[in-house]
């Protein structure tokens, strides 16, 4: 069926028709009708102020769906990052209570972030647990501890060199959006254009194969794991510069909206398939989508109805497409 | 039943007869799965029918074809691996009281058809816990118990040894008996003698002839199904006399399922491992490979002690393993060709060791297609596309593109057709030839005593005989194989 289907695109090279085959098809469509829409009836949405909201909104997030994209690609995912993200605000603003400098603190912080995920990383790679239910657990245990390492009170932070991180811009741009673009970048050309890039599509594609073929799966995991969480502490640092607060309650749901982001984009829970261009489509599409029903004044419990229907809209798009042509 | 005008199938039409098996023959992409798929409702035709009894049929679903007394068993089973046998007997009508299942009632049905059907399981058992032969079992008592008028087998004995086939064609005798209709998809020529009454050849989506069996000549039927003669194959592929020095050499090697296994392989040698299905050799290849670890034992590479822990030490001594079950370990389905033949090499291609250098990559893997003469729309299509045969040789070409000094090869020529098997058999004494040492585990007796330079036989666990080209007879073999 497929194959006819693929023979069929690969004979009509129009650029219409490779368009509508290829799998962004549905999310570049989703983002016009968004802009659209957005025009009339939100026309603050495109002012550049606007725009860098966008762009701060998604600096946490952002990070997030990186990490994720990675380890959906590879068939792992992880759900910690909420907890994570809280758990890393909270040292670091502990930290700071306690005089440590930032030029200490910030680094120790990401640190305890990479060891959650080698924490992920062993109770799925030793203890077999499933992904899902390993993460899980440690989303439990992190959110726990957040509240924990403090009495569960939220911890104001002073110090203005750390507090700089959320304020100071470079080039009109905050360090947060910069971080963000960068690791963006860096991200995508790691995984396009690199043996360890094409190492994780390889796992995701088939594990049993990817072992009997070289590749340390494993060890790969541990990566994939700890880059994630280093990526959330990261973006949970930042929050809590922006915050001017570590706080045991931030980033609740940090992980689906990273994962409604990844999925958007394309990159499908199946494994070994997806792109970074996808996952920066579905961050965009989905913090934008927000905040454009925000301008709109639309109230936040129909915000949720309408992330719902932008879901399976953009995500039926391919099989509503098979359908049609059908007929 | 007629298919008339069925397309992917190119207008095949024929007719079967209750209280007949008729055997579907023709290579890989003949058509015989998509024509069993579209019998199950799991594939719709474009055009044409099906016609049971003179009425046409529709199936939507494969559940509208088992209502209507059409079961097909897949070479994939379908079984639910959690549950009992009893409970998959009746997947989908279970018998019930009020609402629950009565669980009394199914394991006395299940275990009244285990025991008519002579297996030596009971119905509470749990299905991962049985072979794969009975779990095949497991699959015919389900439309057994459908009280089915039609049953379709796709490859049911291509995991199966010599007495559970026997199982299965007493099974089979039985449901002809029941004046059932049975269609029988098989490579087997030879089983498809023993068998069928009646055979319909396909070929690309064609029908070619429907014949009685007993019209047929095994020449003739291959003839028909491939365009050209297989018999002889082996006679015409040149063997080496003279092989290079000894390459591997393994000592004693020991774990769970390995007992004491000592053998030594030299450059350009084939070296074959015949047994039973489960006496080790797949099992003995791991070991080596890296993927299972030995307990005691020590294995020599090129004259010297190595120590394999991970498939990659095996890879970088100049070891390469093409797996047994080629979907589950081979391919990475959804990759392109390229991805997978480079998939063993990439950072030596890599510039800097890093940064993927897709020139190399497409150059090394149009090379293989080349050389291995692997059919595929180019280099960038997905390797699940490509027929069976032809994924075979990708997973060899993987190999080859790192210039392998041993080559395990664990049942090449499973589930192919036999165009691709010959091509598979000639490719493999070329690289021989080229002094590659090649292991060569099968569980074809034709295809280790044509190819071989030299047979070890298994069974359970340790190496049981060992015979040269020139004495090796499949009589030999078995009395080495089987138990006593």
């Amino acid at each position: 069926m497929s194959t006819v289907q693929q023979a069929i695109a690969d004979r009509r090279t129009g650029v219409v028709a490779r368009f509508f085959a290829s799998p962004m098809a549905g999310m570049t469509i989703a983002i016009a009708a968004m802009f659209v829409g957005f025009a009339f009836a939100a026309p603050n949405f495109f002012l550049p102020a606007n725009f860098l909201n966008i762009l701060i909104a998604s600096s946490t997030m952002g990070l997030v769906a990186v990490g994720e994209s990675y380890l959906i690609i590879a068939g792992q995912i992880d759900l910690s990052p909420g907890a994570v993200s809280a758990f890393s605000g909270m040292v670091i603003a502990v930290m700071l209570k306690n005089s440590i400098a930032p030029m200490i603190s910030v680094p120790a912080a990401l640190l305890v972030g990479a060891g959650i995920g080698y924490l992920n990383a062993t109770l799925v790679n030793r203890l077999k647990l499933q992904p899902f239910i390993a993460t899980l657990a440690t989303s439990s245990l992190f959110r726990g501890l957040a509240f924990i390492i403090n009495d569960g009170k939220t911890e104001q932070i002073f110090n203005k060199g750390f507090l700089a991180l959320g304020l100071e811009r470079y080039l009109g741009l905050p360090i947060s959006v910069w971080v963000l673009l960068i690791a963006l970048a860096a991200f995508t050309i790691l995984l396009r254009y690199t043996t360890f890039g094409r190492s994780v599509y390889i796992i995701g594609g088939n594990p049993v194969a990817a072992r009997l073929a070289g590749i340390n799966a494993r060890r790969l995991v541990t990566k994939l794991y700890v880059m994630c969480a280093a990526l959330t502490s990261l973006g949970g640092v930042m929050l809590a510069s922006r915050m001017n607060a570590g706080q045991p309650t931030a980033s609740n749901g940090l992980e689906f909206d990273a994962i409604t982001a990844t999925v958007l984009g394309g990159v499908a829970f199946s494994g070994g398939s997806g792109s970074m261009p996808g996952t920066i489509l579905g961050i965009f599409i989905l913090v934008g989508f927000n905040n454009g029903l925000l301008i709109m004044n639309v109230p936040s419990f129909w915000q949720y109805v309408a992330r719902g229907g932008l879901l399976v809209v953009a995500l039926s798009f391919d099989t509503i497409r098979q359908l049609i042509r059908r007929r | 039943m007629d298919f008339p005008g069925v397309r992917a199938l190119d207008n095949v039409s024929f007719t079967a007869e209750s209280g007949k098996v008729v055997s579907l023959l023709g290579e890989n992409g003949a058509g015989k799965s998509t024509l069993l798929k579209i019998l199950y409702g799991d594939y719709q035709p474009t055009s044409g029918k099906v016609l049971i009894d003179q009425k046409e049929a529709v199936f939507r679903s494969p559940f509208e074809a088992l209502q209507n007394g059409v079961s097909v068993i897949y070479q994939e089973r379908q079984l639910v691996q959690n549950l009992s046998v009893g409970d998959n007997v009746f997947l989908g009508h279970p018998p019930r009281r009020l609402g629950f299942i009565e669980g009394r009632d199914l394991n006395h049905a299940t275990q009244k058809i285990i025991d008519e059907f002579g297996l030596p399981f009971k119905a509470e058992d749990r299905v991962w816990e049985l072979s794969v032969a009975h779990q095949q079992m497991v699959e015919i008592m389900k439309a057994y118990n459908r009280k089915i008028d039609i049953i379709a087998f796709d490859e049911p004995t291509a995991s199966l040894t010599e007495t559970e086939i026997h199982k299965l064609f007493e099974i089979i005798r039985k449901l002809k008996a029941e004046n059932k209709i049975v269609l029988y998809v098989s490579h087997r020529l030879k089983e498809i003698f023993e068998i069928c009454d009646d055979v319909v050849v396909l070929k690309d989506g064609r029908f070619v002839n429907k014949l009685r069996i007993q019209d047929a000549t095994e020449e003739e039927l291959v003839r028909m199904m491939v365009g050209r003669d297989l018999k002889g194959i082996f006679q015409r592929l040149v063997h080496t006399t003279s092989f290079g020095k000894v390459i591997l050499e393994v000592r004693g090697l020991c774990n769970s399922r390995l007992t004491d296994v000592s053998f030594a392989l030299r450059e350009g040698e084939i070296l074959g491992f015949s047994g039973l299905v489960g006496s080790g050799r797949t099992e003995l290849m791991q070991a080596i490979f890296g993927v299972d670890r030995y307990e005691r034992g020590e294995i020599l590479f090129d004259g010297s002690p190595v120590r394999i822990t991970f498939p990659a030490d095996a890879i970088r001594l100049g070891i390469g393993l093409c797996p047994e079950d080629r979907k589950q370990q081979g391919i990475i389905p959804i990759r392109s060709l390229r991805e997978n033949i480079v998939v063993t090499i990439q950072k030596e291609l890599a510039r800097l060791g890093v940064f993927i250098n897709r020139q190399k990559e497409v150059a090394l893997a149009q090379e293989q297609v080349k050389n291995l003469d692997i059919r595929a729309s180019g280099v960038e299509q997905a390797i699940m596309y490509l027929s069976g045969g032809n994924q075979q040789k990708s997973i060899v070409g993987r190999w080859l593109a790192r210039k392998p000094r041993v080559l395990i090869l664990d049942e090449p020529t499973k589930g192919i057709d036999v165009g691709a098997k010959a091509e598979i058999y000639k490719m493999i004494s070329e690289l021989a030839r080229q002094g590659i040492a090649i292991i060569l585990v099968s569980s074809e007796l034709p295809e280790i005593i044509g190819l071989c330079d030299r047979i070890l036989i298994m069974k359970d666990g340790r190496i049981s005989g060992e015979l040269a080209r020139a004495e090796a007879t499949e009589e030999k073999v078995l009395s080495f194989a089987l138990p006593h």
